[in-house]
């Protein structure tokens, strides 16, 4: 439970909100750095999600796209999304062995708010690219993806 | 079972089992970071064909593109359909520009472009006075350093453009700048080198360069006239011809000087210029200064000291002198108590202003008298001599900016120089109206704000404010580090 007080603290419905982060995804809500869809369009939970999200300019991730799994569990938007890179990549806060986003990393996903979106966490992570402790990185080579 | 529209079968070439497919034209926008296109594309096209529109309409080429919808890659095979894409959705776009080798494969200048000026902004600069200063030394076995350096460029060149705000590239920088600093045979090895002639010889860069320098920017701010001078292509390929050129340097500050000893019997005009000179060169010095750390050419200050010959000046030192050495704080110091007065519109304060140059009464009714007759300016602009100096007036700031301070005998060529051509500016530019911008006018907000403080001393805080170019904050700092003098 939290204590709500509207205009921010509404609790929307669950799918209701996911279907419209759908159709946000599908308008390219944005700036064109992120994007994010149904992994499974018959997915009537809404639960599995694809992100992708384009390496920054200037740093060592230009010019690539990193796919992403993101997991909407049933408590969201309460809770956070687990979020997995699928295209390898080295970044602080990722798992290097399997590409999980540590939550406690990612400020979005250590405090989460439930107005935060899976857009929002997808440009969290881009930023982190472009963090002087990240941008430089040796990365693996394009198109490798975590054994999980 | 689809509607019938007017349809192609023969855009039908994929897997879409439906034959009633309709072909139906929709809308879809593809945006990339920078742009947005909005392309009619049948709906059961693959995306090889989406791709095939695309690439007609950003110039690229299809194997560059890279489309992204609802967070999956968009392979060729596939189709619009299979992904869901309809009318009126958004595609990103990604346009690979193959890293790292293309760039630095395409043509030098703009792999010096994208790597080079942001190093050189502040680089070049300090890299032509160097370059200037100790002609002499040719290339010497110094030739490690010079390739670590340029192979910076090159790294630099590959990061496609990295800007200033980047913090690595600003380490960078500073270090390629103490070594330049402190190694003058390498600065004129880089100077000789092709790709940085290369880039100096292309004004849009070199203005691109100085543009992109923050201090160069507040100047800027500061100083309209620095920016009309910035886009002034043929001054920028003097410029940098001048910067090419060691040798050709000289000789034009040598001429600079000598117009400028001309200019000085002009009663009045080296007034102005001290004016001027503290709104235009001591903050590029000071920013000159921060970049470099301290006095860059300490080496090189060696080179001609003596101050010119001051028709004013009583005491031994020049006030050239005075500005040369210490530029910012002796200047300021030396241009104490300026108040500007109605009788005094540039607010020169002929006591105040050391070494009794300025002392004379003769001297501020000169002053009132040009500020009251635009015309007494122009004519003062169509003597040959000033041509000539307006033009190196106006590569002045460049090569302030570059630190070359230390030369105290060109020193005063070149703030005279620039007040100078602040002054033309002014003048030219519409009477005396500009000249009512005194410096006690112009500060009257920050003046207000110290005397509310509780600096009581209105002419120290002028003095501060000037010295400052407004900073309130500087100029507290002044106020109380030095008492007011």
């Amino acid at each position: 439970g939290k204590t709500c007080a509207p205009p921010h603290c509404v609790k929307v419905p669950r799918n209701f909100r996911l279907l419209e982060e759908l159709e946000e995804g599908q308008k390219g809500v944005g700036d064109g750095t992120v994007s994010w869809g149904l992994e499974d369009d018959e997915d009537i939970m809404l639960t599995r999600w694809t992100g992708m999200i384009i390496g920054p300019p200037r740093t060592i991730y230009e010019n690539r796209m990193y796919s992403l799994k993101v997991e909407c569990g049933p408590r969201y938007p309460e809770s956070p999304p687990f979020v997995r890179f699928v295209t390898k990549i080295n970044l602080n806060g990722v798992h290097n062995s399997n590409g999980v986003v540590d939550t406690r990393a990612v400020a979005a996903l250590a405090k989460w708010q439930n107005s935060y979106s899976i857009r929002v966490v997808l440009q969290e992570l881009r930023r982190l690219m472009m963090c002087k402790e990240n941008m430089k990185l040796p990365q693996p080579p394009e198109g490798q993806l975590f054994s999980n | 079972m689809a509607e019938n529209s007017g349809t192609d079968p023969t855009v039908d070439s994929n897997v879409v089992e439906n034959a009633a497919s309709d072909g139906t034209m929709i809308v879809v926008t593809v945006k990339t970071p920078k742009d947005k296109e909005e392309i009619a594309i049948s709906e059961d096209s693959s995306v090889a064909q989406f791709k095939e529109e695309i690439s007609k309409r950003f110039n690229a080429k299809q194997d560059q593109l890279v489309l992204i919808f609802a967070g999956k890659i968009l392979k060729d095979g596939d189709t619009l359909n299979q992904h869901g894409i309809k009318d009126g959705l958004t595609v990103h776009l990604v346009i690979k520009t193959a890293p790292k080798t293309t760039v630095g494969g395409t043509s030098q200048s703009s792999a010096s472009s994208s790597g080079t000026p942001q190093a050189n902004s502040s680089i070049n600069p300090s890299a032509v006075p160097n370059a200037s200063t100790t002609p002499g030394t040719g290339p010497t076995p110094a030739s490690t350093q010079p390739p670590n350096l340029l192979s910076g460029f090159g790294d630099l060149s590959s990061l496609s453009g990295m800007g200033m705000g980047s913090a690595n590239f600003m380490e960078m920088q500073q270090q390629m700048q103490r070594q330049l600093m402190s190694n003058p045979e390498m600065l004129s090895q880089i100077m000789d080198n092709p790709l940085v002639q290369n880039m100096m010889s292309n004004p849009d860069l070199m203005r691109q360069m100085i543009v992109t320098n923050p201090q160069m920017q507040q100047l800027m701010e500061r100083n309209p006239e620095i920016s009309h001078m910035l886009n002034n292509p043929e001054l920028m390929r003097q410029t940098m011809e001048l910067a090419r050129n060691p040798a050709m340097m000289q000789e034009m500050m040598r001429n600079q000087d000598r117009a400028l000893s001309n200019l000085e019997s002009i009663p009045g005009g080296y007034n102005a210029l001290r004016r001027m000179y503290t709104d235009i060169q001591e903050p590029m010095f000071s920013a000159a200064r921060e970049q470099f750390g301290n006095n860059p050419f300490s080496p090189s200050r060696t080179e001609n000291r003596e101050p010119l010959p001051n028709p004013w000046g009583p005491p031994g030192t020049s006030p050239s002198e005075s500005r040369g050495t210490g530029a910012s704080t002796t200047t300021t110091s030396s241009a104490g108590g300026t108040a500007p007065s109605a009788s005094n519109p540039l607010g020169i304060n002929a006591s105040g202003l050391g070494n009794g140059v300025f002392g004379s009464p003769g001297m501020q009714s000169l002053m009132q008298q040009i500020s009251e007759n635009p015309q007494l300016m122009q004519n003062m602009l169509s003597a040959p001599y000033m041509r000539s100096m307006m033009q190196s007036l106006a590569q002045n700031p460049e090569l302030a900016s570059q630190g070359s301070n230390p030369t105290a005998a060109t020193n005063p060529s070149q703030q005279q120089q620039q007040l100078m051509q602040q002054m033309l500016q002014m003048f030219a530019g519409g009477g005396g109206g500009s000249l009512t911008l005194t410096p006690e006018v112009r500060f009257q907000q920050q003046l207000d704000q110290l005397s509310a403080m509780g600096f009581i001393n209105r002419e120290a805080n002028l003095q501060a404010l000037i010295a400052t170019g407004g900073d309130i904050n500087a100029a507290i700092e002044r106020l109380l580090g030095s008492q007011p003098s």
